[in-house]
């Protein structure tokens, strides 16, 4: 029978030599073994892991190109062409043939001989970038009212109330009195959606926040004696995150909507906006022949709404940590 | 649950009339009083004196100010028997200047001034303006009147106190003979032999109180009225809630006896007269028609009233959103992540997404195609008519609804009960229709009073591309007509709406769910 060799005399290193003690370490043994995660690198691998998602992203990244840095390159005059009788109400194959096949004449011309496709993105730069201002301020007010609503009880008593009448004035007069007497500009505009929109927002949030308020894990929390900030910031705001997304992605759509349904009625703002344009495009829409003038601010519209909606509505859903599974 | 409904009603009522009043803060204080002489002819082509007395004629007419000239001033005064008629007329000659009155015209003239400056009016005269030393200038006579903005707090008391009114036997002013109430079987409308029971006043308003007629919902009535306001310019000096209730569209042309016994083919429905006095007197043809004052009336039409088309296409507009989408949603619920799903997601998002103009168009556009009539014609009522504005309705609902149900089965699905039922052995069918359906239909069923209230009001962007003689652009129209009592009137019956569709959700969702109970408190 073979003897079987020590590991000491097969290295021929000493036990020392071959082992070093480990402490016991109380910080290293309270750490749990989990798999690094990262919240909003999950987000968007969940967001992209969807090819649907890159292909709406392109189109997002092309439209925010075509409103904000295409009018940079483009010497736009919509009365260029005014005195020339022969350059209005083109369709685009008949504005190609009479100014040349250029980018500006895909979409025809307009009444006053413009080009219509110049102007639905300088449209489109207003229409958005008051949709973006609105929803900013609106979302900040809203979350901020919304947090502390759902929080205080006397607040929502006050609150509650305020909401039950600034909701029963018809939002077409408030804006419609703001307009007529601070005249039809932009900031008048974005004045007259941020001064009521907010308040439907913050009972919005005021709604979700009573519900994740009360949980069993933010009551012993609150028992452990978590300051109440601690508790929004940390325990329910990540709750929130997702829903928050959502909200954005349907609020800066439905300002556009808003917008162009405003000044459909005559109660718009005076700049040359994508609802300005579909207005003033609504006389065409009677004209056999002409409808081309109506219809191509009307898809842009829609389609730009539908990019913003469906990028919020699915990075919404990326942003709720249980899709991250 | 009476208790706590009585509390939310008068919170209800307390929260209508701070819109009431933040309405009122808008349009009469907020607003550019000079922008209702923005289209008006009359205002451009006066001049001097003449334009400022019309801007505050108008002024009083749509509302702002109370506003009493000199003369008017004197005429009530002689009215009422302070001065005699002589003493009126004499009075009445303000000179050219202040400094030029008589002795006795200053006398009445400071009267007047003290009178109502201490009431809190402004007093202002306006000496003639003079084209050459002899002649007085276009519209530059000399004038003399008080003004003043009429308070807030009053605007509102004298609203509210004047929005019902109970006729009775005092109100006409002038000699009716004996006042008094009559009941009677025979209508003497119908000639006075056909049954048909009728209370008939003397010294009322109206002149039928009660009366029974072949029309929905053939028992009317004339006692009480609701006055929301009155139409300055929309429907000049008609009551808001006349305008949307009226019939419209062509005259039903009929023989009718009139009370004094003249026959003659017109659309006059009699059961409508209403006291105007000395209208008799006033007119031939009052004369021949009327055995008294009571000779006002309102012409029969064929049409519906503005609310009245409103509520039938929005109406069935809703039956039809809740009939197709219940079923639809269950349907993409069940098939989660299937491609039906996918299909009515798509829709959904088409719906929520693309500006509400955009798809009305559409619908229009696909209808104008499929050879339905695309406007709306009140001479020619046909049934095809009304499919594109329901549709056009319905389809935007649908999509709500749907999505809604989807997201709430969803939820429910995942639910530890639906667990715990299938554990034990239920089978899915009656999962899903005894138990998820059930609660994800609460907060739907919440919405039916709002939808089904909401349809009175009307749509406006469908309404107005399909030529609908409808309420929902009654608003705008007061709106760009600067149209005050209109604006203030609309607000209050949306208001009211809005309050009783929400309460009356409340109250179905605690009738459906046992769960909910409002007289316990709350959390």
């Amino acid at each position: 029978m073979e003897e079987k060799k020590s590991i000491y005399e097969e290295t021929g290193m000493s036990r020392e030599e071959l082992f070093a003690f480990v402490d016991h370490s109380a910080l290293e043994s309270e750490k749990i073994t989990a798999p690094r995660y990262s919240y909003w690198k999950s987000v968007f691998r969940v967001f992209f892991k969807k090819k649907v998602n890159i292909v709406i992203l392109v189109i997002f990244a092309i439209i925010l190109g075509f409103t904000y840095i295409y009018p940079l390159f483009i010497d736009y005059n919509p009365y260029a062409n005014l005195m020339d009788a022969t350059a209005k109400h083109l369709l685009p194959s008949q504005a190609m043939k009479r100014f040349g096949a250029n980018i500006h004449w895909i979409l025809g011309a307009g009444a006053s001989g413009q080009s219509t496709f110049d102007a639905v993105w300088y449209g489109a730069r207003i229409s958005i970038t008051m949709a973006f201002i609105v929803a900013a301020i609106n979302m900040i007010i809203g979350m901020l009212v919304g947090a502390v609503w759902g929080f205080s009880k006397k607040v929502d008593m006050v609150m509650t109330q305020v909401y039950n009448v600034i909701g029963n004035i018809p939002y077409i007069l408030l804006i419609s009195v703001l307009v007529l007497i601070m005249s039809g500009s932009f900031w008048t505009m974005v004045f007259a959606l941020t001064v009521t929109g907010w308040i439907a927002i913050a009972y919005f949030i005021r709604t979700q926040v009573i519900i994740i308020r009360d949980r069993e894990y933010n009551l012993a929390s609150r028992c452990l004696g978590t300051p109440i900030t601690r508790i929004a910031t940390r325990n329910i705001l990540p709750f929130m995150t997702s829903v928050i997304v959502t909200l954005i992605a349907t609020e800066i759509p439905s300002y556009i909507s808003y917008e162009v349904f405003l000044s459909y009625i005559g109660m718009g703002m005076s700049d040359m906006s994508l609802g300005r344009l579909i207005y003033q495009a609504e006389n065409a829409m009677l004209t056999p022949g002409w409808q081309f003038e109506f219809w191509s601010p009307v898809i842009v519209a829609s389609i730009i709404t539908t990019v913003l909606y469906v990028v919020g509505q699915n990075l919404g859903d990326a942003s709720d940590p249980r899709t991250h599974m | 649950m009476a208790k706590y409904l009585t509390k939310r009603i008068i919170h209800s009522i307390i929260s209508i009339i701070i819109v009431v009043m933040i309405v009122m803060i808008l349009i009469y204080s907020l607003m550019d009083r000079q922008l209702i002489f923005k289209a008006d002819p009359t205002y451009t082509n006066l001049g001097n004196n003449a334009k400022i007395v019309y801007q505050h004629r108008r002024w009083e007419e749509f509302g702002y100010i109370d506003y009493v000239p000199y003369t008017e001033w004197l005429a009530e005064e002689a009215r009422a028997g302070r001065i005699t008629e002589e003493e009126r007329e004499k009075a009445n000659g303000f000179a050219r200047t202040a400094e030029k009155d008589s002795e006795f015209v200053a006398e009445y003239v400071k009267k007047y001034t003290d009178y109502y400056q201490s009431k809190g009016y402004t007093v202002r005269r306006l000496d003639a303006i003079m084209s050459n030393p002899r002649k007085v200038a276009n519209g530059g006579a000399q004038q003399l009147f008080a003004y003043k903005d009429k308070p807030l707090i009053e605007r509102l008391v004298s609203y509210f106190t004047g929005f019902i009114t109970v006729d009775n036997i005092h109100y006409a002013s002038g000699d009716v003979g004996e006042r008094g109430i009559k009941f009677t079987l025979y209508d003497p409308v119908y000639g006075g032999k056909k049954f048909s029971p009728a209370i008939i006043g003397n010294g009322t308003l109206h002149k039928y109180l009660f009366y029974v007629d072949g029309m929905f919902p053939y028992i009317h009535q004339n006692l009480v009225t609701i006055n929301l306001g009155k139409s300055y310019s929309v429907n000049q000096g008609v009551d808001v809630f006349e305008t949307m209730n009226a019939s419209q569209g062509s005259y039903i042309m009929r023989e009718i006896t009139y009370p004094s016994g003249h026959t003659e083919v017109s659309a006059d429905d009699l059961h409508t007269a209403k006291y105007v006095e000395g209208s008799r007197e006033a007119s031939a043809v009052n004369r021949d028609r009327f055995v008294d004052d009571y000779t006002s009336v309102i012409t029969e039409k064929s049409g519906f009233s503005k609310v009245g088309y409103s509520f039938v296409i929005g109406f069935i507009s809703v039956l039809l959103a809740y009939l197709l989408a219940v079923p639809l949603g269950i349907f993409m619920a069940l098939h989660k992540d299937k491609l039906v799903d996918k299909i009515g997601t798509v829709y959904i998002v088409f719906i929520s997404a693309v500006p509400s103009l955009a798809y009305i168009f559409l619908f229009k556009a696909i209808g104008y195609r499929m050879g339905l009539p695309t406007t709306f014609d009140m001479e020619h009522v046909t049934v095809l008519m009304y499919v594109l504005p329901i549709v056009s309705l319905a389809l935007p609902a649908i999509a709500n609804l749907m999505k809604w149900l989807r997201r709430y089965m969803i939820d429910q699905m995942n639910s530890d009960y639906v667990k715990f039922a299938r554990s034990g052995g239920l089978s899915e069918r009656e999962i899903f229709s005894r138990h998820i359906l059930k609660n994800a239909a609460i907060p739907i069923i919440h919405g039916i009073p709002a939808a089904v209230l909401g349809s009175i009001i009307g749509a406006i962007i469908t309404e107005r591309v399909y030529v609908v003689p409808g309420a929902g652009n009654l608003l705008t129209k007061a709106i760009n007509a600067n149209d005050n009592g209109v604006i203030v009137g609309l607000t209050l019956f949306y208001a009211v709406l809005s309050v009783t569709s929400i309460i009356l959700g409340d109250v179905l969702m605690s009738m459906i769910d046992p769960r909910i109970n409002f007289t316990s408190k709350a959390r």
